[in-house]
């Protein structure tokens, strides 16, 4: 093959009022040369509009790939736009039959409407689903107590494990520093009065009233809440949670149940844990900068809290985070959608609403707490 | 010879193909097949040997190299491999727009009419989640195809598909045979798709580790001695 005969070209020639056009060259979807000749098919396209007869034809030798069935489309299409008469003649046997194949597979679907009633009916589906999560998971809690439940309390032990023994360490560390930071921060503006001792009051309040309830419950959702997300909406992806469904048992009962139960029961004692963490991060502070000594530092704790109110709100606070947190991250994961990016949504989606539920769920309680006059 | 670390896979295994052939690599389950495709398409080398596309020697080859011989050659992956955060029109535009100088209209075209070779004109709107298994895995094999490449590696393309569907395929693996005159490796143990695509086959044994025999599986099973060949390929369990 010549150096020209490589170059894809047409050739046309005019019989009367019929333009007989050849294909010929070497036609490849990378070749530069085929691109210009393209750009160059419009202006070609305005020359023969007085024609209204055209056959078109590849010339033997010529070599092609898929760009060249797409330009014979395309070249159909625009020549017989305006009513012309259009045919191809003594095309490639191979070519004829991938123009064949592309014929027979007209446009199917017409997307459109399909699409609105799609957005409608997720909307729907977004505002009853909560609805029937919240019921389908009551009627399994009695189902419970009724002893006609599925869930296996194996898997709740193995839950309560994971979202309690499993988190201890984060849990130390993160109250910890959280008392610690409290009791320096504080001890700075209380030595301005000279009430130094006080720290001891701000941190062991504020750790039993909010901070550890709060920072529990951040790290939950951070941690078990995401993990409940993922594992759930990895279930679903993989049909798991379907297989459940087809041999009646229900996913609810069956996955939700023990995770929302392990951590409704474990969110109380993490946070107990943490409070006196914290406790012990102020002390820490109280004893080796503020130079109290360690019980003296606890005679003032013990008396700060000698309320047991200040204790027992702050639990109460984190059963409802945990169950916050429990059925969020339920339910983000086991109605993800069935693709990778829909599990990574489910699982941000999971944490996002979580934190964001417990910080107006707090906010509630200590607002109620004030206008009930129990602080 | 390839292996999972000390776990051998498969040993002695050579073959070749030749331009607009279709060569099955066909056996029970365990054999190998996907290990061996897995290697041909750079996934994964080989413990001993070498494997050779185009002339060239993949896996003697830097990152860079290997990559400019498997842009030739397309991928159908067993479940399709779409990538689930693009619409299909996406999914079989992207190699295109990212190794080629063509304009919008031109890729639309050009992935319109890979679509119509599938049969998924009008589809191309819908993410890989609204698909079926069976349209995914023709999204799959539109956008393997896109670049035109010279070989198309199918891993199990027929499973999972009606036989309709299946026979569809098979008949468009013959057309761009002859049309297009792509190569195509294909791993499969369908019987009915072995028959009706296969240039030439493998025979892969998961007992001895490679190859039991070769040849036009249609020829394979008038002239075969071996038993395990014969029971695969009759569908006659051995007692």
């Amino acid at each position: 093959m010549t150096c020209e005969e490589k170059i894809p070209r047409l050739e046309y020639k005019q019989v009367e009022n019929v333009l007989i056009i050849t294909v010929l060259g070497k036609w490849e979807t990378s070749s530069q040369e085929r691109i210009r000749l393209l750009e160059r098919w419009e202006s070609l396209l305005l020359q023969w509009s007085h024609l209204n007869e055209f056959k078109l034809t590849c010339h033997d030798s010529i070599q092609w790939d898929s760009s060249l069935v797409v330009f014979l489309i395309r070249a159909k299409k625009d020549l017989s736009k305006n009513g012309s008469q259009f045919s191809f003649f003594k095309l490639p046997a191979g070519l004829n039959k991938l123009l064949s194949l592309t014929e027979i597979n007209p446009s199917k679907l017409d997307l459109a409407p399909q699409r609105k009633s799609r957005v409608f009916s997720m909307y729907l589906k977004n505002t009853t689903r909560p609805i029937e999560f919240w019921g389908s998971l009551i009627i399994s809690f009695f189902k419970l107590f009724s002893g006609k439940s599925v869930m296996r309390w194996r898997d709740f032990f193995e839950s309560a494990r994971n979202c309690s023994a499993s988190a201890l360490p984060i849990v130390t560390l993160i109250s910890f520093l959280t008392g610690l930071t409290m009791a320096f921060v504080g001890s700075v503006q209380l030595e301005k009065f000279n009430a130094k001792i006080y720290v001891a009051d701000l941190v062991s309040l504020a750790m039993v009233r909010e901070m550890g309830a709060l920072m529990v419950a951040i790290i939950m959702a951070g941690r078990t809440g995401a993990a409940f997300a993922a594992e759930l909406g990895n279930m679903n992806l993989n049909e798991e949670v379907d297989s459940l469904r087809t041999f009646g048992i229900s996913p609810i009962s069956f996955l939700v149940m023990p995770r929302v139960l392990a951590l409704f029961i474990m969110t109380p004692l993490l946070t107990i844990y943490a409070d006196i963490v914290g406790i012990l991060g102020g002390l820490l502070v109280g004893t080796s900068v503020m130079g109290f000594s360690a019980l003296h530092y606890l005679e003032q704790t013990q008396a700060a809290l000698t309320n047991m109110w200040e204790v027992y709100s702050g639990v109460s606070k984190s059963l409802f985070f945990g169950l916050i947190i429990g059925l969020v991250g339920c339910y983000k994961g086991i109605y993800s959608g069935r693709d990778s990016v829909s599990l990574g949504k489910a699982v941000t989606s999971s944490v996002v609403v979580s934190v964001t539920l417990i910080i107006i769920a707090d906010a509630m309680f200590e607002t109620t707490f004030n206008i009930l006059e129990l602080r | 010879m390839l292996a999972y670390d000390e776990v051998l896979i498969l040993k002695n295994v050579s073959f070749s193909l030749r331009k607009g052939e279709c060569l099955v690599i066909m056996g029970g389950s365990g054999c190998g097949k996907s290990t061996l495709l897995k290697s041909m398409i750079g996934l994964m080398p080989p413990q001993e040997g070498s494997i050779q596309i185009f002339g060239e020697n993949l896996w003697d080859r830097n990152q860079e190299e290997k990559d400019e011989i498997l842009k030739r050659a397309g991928v159908l992956f067993q479940g399709g491999a779409l990538w689930s955060s693009m619409s299909v029109f996406e999914n079989v535009a992207l190699p295109l727009e990212l190794f080629s100088d063509l304009g919008e209209k031109e890729i639309k075209e050009l992935v319109l009419f890979k679509l119509s070779l599938v049969g998924l004109s009008g589809y191309e709107n819908l993410f890989p989640s609204e698909l079926s298994g069976g349209m995914r895995k023709r999204a799959g094999l539109a956008r393997a195809m896109i670049l035109d490449p010279e070989i198309l590696f199918l891993d199990e393309p027929s499973a999972g598909l009606d036989p309709l569907s299946s026979k569809k395929l098979d008949d468009l693996i013959n057309e761009l045979k002859e049309s297009l005159g792509i190569s195509f490796i294909v791993v499969t143990h369908e019987l009915a798709s072995i028959f009706e695509i296969a240039d030439n086959s493998v025979f892969l044994d998961a007992k001895s580790k490679s190859v039991l025999a070769r040849g036009r599986p249609k020829e394979l099973l008038s002239y075969t001695d071996n038993p395990e060949v014969m029971s695969f390929l009759s569908r006659n369990p051995i007692d």
